[in-house]
C-alpha cells in the first residue's frame, strides 16, 4: 500500500509543476491588472509605480523564480483587491466547497447504490425503466436552471427554504440538492449496469444455489464487484465538485473555492488564483489517490499489482 | 473473487462520514438572515473589495462606505446638484489656488479621537499623496497637487497647484479618518465619522454595521445594518419578496422583483464611444450616420431599463444641456449619408468592429445586436466582439491595441458620480484624455475655457461643449440615461436617487410605521 502511495505521489509531481506553471504564465497573458486596479483616468506614471510595487515589472521568468521562493515558505502572496495574503482567502473559502462537495458525494452514492441496485435486481422491469429514464433526466439537466427554478419553487412560492446563504440546515437543501442531481443520474446509471453484469456472473449463482439470502447476494457479492466503475465515475465527479461548484456557488452565495476563483481570473488578481489553483491540484492528487486506496482495498488484484 | 468478508473501506466510509458530520449543517461563521427587527437588510450584488476610504470612489466600496461609516468636508446633493456642508460647515475661496475650511465642532470618531483640522489634512494628504494608489486620486484629482494645512482645530487652509474652482465639490471624495490611520497601505476595515460603525464583517458571508452612539447628526432609525452579497440578480430580488432582505440593489426589470421594484434615475449613460480617427468613421457624414441608425426607443423598451439621451451627462451635473435632444431614429437618413460618403470614395465597405462588454448593463450583448442590425440597415458592414472586463478596457484605455482591429465602435456606459461635466470632459473627449480616441483643437480648447470658469459660467461653457460634440465632433453616439431598479421591503421607507448606485445612505432609510 505504502509503494502505491509512493508511486502516485512522486506521478503527481509533474502534473503539478505543470499546472502551477501554467496557470503562471497563462494568466499573466491575460492582460494587465493595473487597468482593473487604477482609476481610468490613472497617468502613465501611476501605471509604472503600480507595476514596481506589485513586482510586475519584472521579467516574467523573474516573476516566477520569485513566486516559486515564495511558495517554498508557504507565502502564497498579497490579493492586489483585497489587500490581504491570498492564502489566507482561499483556506477560507476552500473548506466551504469541501463540505458542499462532502455531503453532495456521499447522498448521490448512497442514493445511487441504492436505486441502481434496485432497478438492476430486476432489468426491464418498471422500476428499472423508471430509474432509467430519471437518472437520464437527472444526468442531463443544467444545473443553473436547476438552481433558479429551485429558488423560485421553494423558497418564492412554497416558502419552505431560504433562496440562499450558509445560515442553517435548510440553507444546505437547494445547494446540494442542485449539485447532487446529476453526479446521482450518472452514477445511477453506472452502478446499474454494472450490478446487471455482477448479477448474472456465474459467482452470484454459486451463492444462490449455496443459499445466501438476497440481501447478501446483492450488497455483499455483486455489489463489491460492481464498485470499481461506480468509484471510479465517482471519483471523476468529486473531483468536478472540488474544484468548485462555480454555478451554485454563484447563484447561492457559497463562499467557495469556485466562485473564489472566476472572481480572481476576472479581477485579474493573480495571487488569490495562484493559490487557489495549486490548493485545489493538490486536494485533487489527494482525492484520486484516495480512489486508488479504496480501489486497493475492494480489489486484491489492485494490491498485488502495487505490491509487485 | 474477493470474498464478502469484512469490507476494507468500511474505516474509510466511516471516517469520511465522522467527518462530515462533525462539519455540521454549516459554513463557519454563517451570514444572519434574521437580525430583528431593528436591522436593516441589504443585498449586493458583490463584496465590497475593502472599505478603504479612499476608494470610496468605487461603487463596490463606496455605496457601503461613504455616508454610513466615513464622511466627507462637503456632500453632495442629488437631486438639486448644490454643495452641502457636511463636515465642514462653510467654505471660501481666498485666492485663486487657496481655499479656507470652517470644521464642523463637536464631531468624534467611532474610536473616540476628536475630529480635528489635523484629522482633515491628513486624510487628505493620505488620498492625494501617498503610495496607496488611492481610486479617489486618480478619479478626483488627477494632476492637481493638493496641500492641507490646519491653521487651528477648526480651521483648514487647502491650497491648489492651479486653480480649481470646484475644489470643495472634489473634497466631498475624500472621506476623513483619524491621524492614527495607516498612511502607507489600505486599510479594510476604516474608523470614520459617520452615523454607523463596522461591528463585524465576516469576510465571503457578510458585513455588520451598527448604529454609532456618539454620532454628531440626526439618529438614523435602524440600530443595525447587515448586508450580504449574491451575484445573481433573480436571487436577490427574491430574497426582498422572501423576507429574507430589505433592499436589493443592482436588479433588472427581468429579476423578477415584482411589485417590491423600484425604479430610479442614474448618472450612468450608455453610448458608443466611434473611433474617429479611421475610415470610414473618419468622416462626419458616417458618424452622424451611426446616430441616426440606432434606435434609442427600441432599446430602451425593449432591451434595457433608460430614458433615449443625447449627451453624457444627466440632469443635475453641471454642464447639463437641456437644449440637447437624442438623436432621432431615422434609418432612410442613415443609409442617404452612407450612400453619400461612399459616392465621395469614403470606404464604406471596411468592417467596422463593435467591442462590447458583457455585463456592462443588463442585456449588454443583445444591445450590440440591435445596434448592429440598425448599422447593418444603413449601408455599412459591423461585426460584434463581445469582452471580459479587462480584455475590454485595453480598448478603452490609452495606448489602444495597436494590432489590426480596424475601425471599432466601443460599447461603453459614464457615470459622472462628481456633478461636474469637468469629470467627463476632460479624459473622454479632451485629445489627451484617458478614454479619449478623437478629439479637435477647438473642442480642446472650448473643455479647458469651461474647467476654468465658475457658477453660471461655468455651466454655460460646458453646455455649449456638449452642444459642439453632438453637432461638429460627433465622437459619440450617446444611447441612454439608464434607470436603476432596486427592490425595496414594505418595511422600509426609501426614496432612492442618482447617486444611490454609488452611495447609499443607511441613515434615509426609514422604518414604514
Amino acid at each position: 500500500m505504502l509503494t502505491l502511495l509512493r508511486r502516485r505521489a512522486v506521478s503527481s509531481v509533474i502534473p503539478l509543476m505543470v499546472v502551477v506553471l501554467g496557470v503562471f504564465f497563462l494568466a499573466r497573458l491575460t492582460g494587465d491588472p493595473a487597468n482593473l486596479y487604477l482609476p481610468l483616468s490613472a497617468t502613465p506614471e501611476m501605471r509604472a509605480e503600480f507595476a514596481a510595487r506589485n513586482g510586475l515589472d519584472e521579467p516574467l521568468v523573474t516573476q516566477f523564480g520569485d513566486y516559486l521562493a515564495q511558495v517554498a515558505h508557504l507565502d502564497f502572496g498579497e490579493s492586489l483587491r483585497t489587500a490581504q495574503p491570498a492564502g489566507e482567502a482561499v483556506l477560507r473559502a476552500f473548506p466551504a466547497t469541501l463540505q458542499l462537495a462532502g455531503w453532495t458525494m456521499l447522498l448521490a452514492i448512497v442514493g445511487a447504490v441504492a436505486i441502481g441496485s434496485l432497478a438492476a435486481y430486476r432489468p426491464n422491469s418498471a422500476t428499472d425503466r423508471i430509474a432509467s429514464f430519471l437518472s437520464s433526466m437527472a444526468a442531463s439537466v443544467p444545473d443553473f436552471w436547476i438552481a433558479i427554478m429551485g429558488v423560485l419553487v421553494f423558497a418564492v412560492t412554497l416558502g419552505w427554504l431560504p433562496t440562499s446563504g450558509t445560515s442553517g440546515a435548510a440553507a444546505w437543501v437547494l445547494p446540494v440538492a442542485t449539485l447532487l442531481i446529476r453526479p446521482f443520474g450518472v452514477l445511477v446509471q453506472v452502478v446499474r449496469g454494472a450490478m446487471v453484469s455482477a448479477l448474472s456472473a456465474p459467482y452470484v449463482k454459486v451463492a444462490r444455489g449455496k443459499g445466501a439470502s438476497e440481501p447478501r447476494v446483492v450488497f455483499g457479492h455483486s455489489l463489491r464487484n460492481a464498485a470499481a466503475p461506480a468509484l471510479t465515475v465517482a471519483g471523476d465527479l468529486a473531483v468536478g465538485l472540488v474544484n468548485g461548484a462555480v454555478v451554485v456557488e454563484t447563484i447561492f452565495g457559497w463562499p467557495g473555492i469556485g466562485k473564489l476563483m472566476i472572481d480572481s481570473v476576472l479581477q485579474r488578481d493573480f495571487a488569490v488564483l495562484q493559490a487557489a489553483v495549486l490548493l485545489t491540484a493538490l486536494a485533487i492528487f489527494a482525492l484520486n489517490i484516495l480512489v486508488d486506496l479504496c480501489h486497493a482495498l475492494l480489489d486484491p488484484r489492485v494490491r498485488q499489482r502495487a505490491a509487485a | 473473487m474477493p470474498g464478502p468478508g469484512p469490507s476494507r473501506s468500511r474505516p474509510i466510509v466511516t471516517s469520511l462520514v465522522v467527518l462530515l458530520a462533525a462539519s455540521g449543517c454549516s459554513v463557519a461563521g454563517a451570514d444572519p438572515v434574521g437580525g430583528g427587527p431593528g436591522t436593516l437588510r441589504i443585498v449586493l450584488p458583490e463584496e465590497p473589495p475593502t472599505l478603504e476610504p479612499c476608494d470610496a470612489s468605487l461603487t463596490a466600496t463606496g455605496r457601503v462606505t461613504r455616508a454610513n461609516i466615513t464622511e466627507a468636508l462637503t456632500e453632495r446633493e442629488p437631486s438639486t446638484g448644490g454643495l452641502e456642508p457636511a463636515l465642514a460647515t462653510k467654505w471660501t475661496r481666498t485666492s485663486a489656488t487657496s481655499w479656507t475650511f470652517t470644521l464642523r465642532t463637536g464631531v468624534t470618531f467611532h474610536d473616540g479621537s476628536p475630529f480635528t483640522a489635523a484629522a482633515a489634512a491628513f486624510s487628505i494628504k493620505r488620498a492625494t499623496d501617498s503610495g496607496i494608489d488611492c481610486n479617489v486620486d486618480g478619479y478626483i484629482f488627477a494632476d492637481t497637487e493638493l496641500t492641507a494645512t490646519p491653521l487651528d482645530d477648526t480651521a483648514l487652509r487647502v491650497t491648489t497647484s492651479k486653480p480649481d474652482p470646484i475644489l470643495p465639490l472634489r473634497l466631498s471624495f475624500v472621506e476623513i479618518v483619524p491621524t492614527g490611520t495607516d498612511p502607507d497601505s489600505r486599510v479594510r476595515e476604516p474608523v470614520g465619522t459617520g452615523p454607523y460603525r463596522i461591528d463585524e464583517w465576516n469576510q465571503g458571508r457578510y458585513l455588520r454595521l451598527k448604529r454609532f452612539s456618539g454620532y454628531w447628526g440626526k439618529t438614523p432609525d435602524f440600530s443595525a445594518a447587515t448586508y450580504v452579497w449574491r451575484a445573481e440578480g433573480s436571487v436577490r430580488a427574491a430574497m426582498v419578496t422572501n423576507d429574507e432582505a430589505d433592499v436589493a440593489i443592482g436588479l433588472a426589470p427581468e429579476d423578477g422583483a415584482g411589485d417590491r421594484a423600484v425604479e430610479f434615475a442614474t448618472n450612468e449613460v450608455s453610448y458608443l464611444r466611434i473611433d474617429a480617427t479611421k475610415p470610414p468613421l473618419d468622416d462626419i457624414r458616417v458618424r452622424r450616420a451611426v446616430n441616426y441608425a440606432i434606435d434609442r426607443e427600441g432599446l430602451t423598451t425593449a432591451v434595457f431599463a433608460g430614458r433615449p439621451s443625447g449627451q453624457l451627462v444627466s440632469k443635475g451635473v453641471t454642464g447639463y444641456n437641456p437644449r440637447i435632444d437624442p438623436w432621432p431614429y431615422d434609418p432612410e437618413r442613415a443609409r442617404r449619408l452612407v450612400a453619400e460618403a461612399r459616392a465621395d470614395g469614403v470606404r464604406t465597405d471596411t468592417t467596422l468592429t463593435i467591442i462590447g462588454r458583457n455585463g456592462i448593463y443588463p442585456k449588454a450583448a443583445e444591445a450590440m445586436e440591435v445596434v448592429q442590425d440598425g448599422l447593418l440597415k444603413a449601408g455599412l458592414k459591423v461585426r460584434i466582439k463581445m469582452l471580459d472586463v479587462n480584455a475590454w478596457l485595453e480598448y478603452l484605455l490609452r495606448p489602444f491595441p495597436t494590432g489590426d482591429t480596424g475601425p471599432t465602435l466601443l460599447q461603453a456606459q459614464h457615470g459622472n458620480q462628481a456633478g461636474d461635466a469637468a469629470f467627463t470632459m476632460g479624459q473622454i473627449y479632451g485629445s489627451d484624455g484617458a478614454q479619449s480616441s478623437y478629439g479637435t483643437a477647438e473642442f480642446d480648447a472650448r473643455i479647458a475655457r469651461a474647467q476654468l470658469a465658475s457658477g453660471g459660467k461655468r455651466q454655460r461653457a460646458f453646455a455649449d461643449a456638449f452642444d459642439y460634440q453632438n453637432d461638429k465632433v460627433v465622437r459619440d453616439a450617446v444611447m441612454a440615461n439608464m434607470t436603476g431598479l432596486l427592490a425595496l421591503s414594505p418595511k422600509v421607507r426609501y426614496r432612492p436617487d442618482s447617486a444611490t448606485n454609488d452611495e447609499m445612505r443607511l441613515a434615509d432609510m426609514r422604518r414604514q410605521d
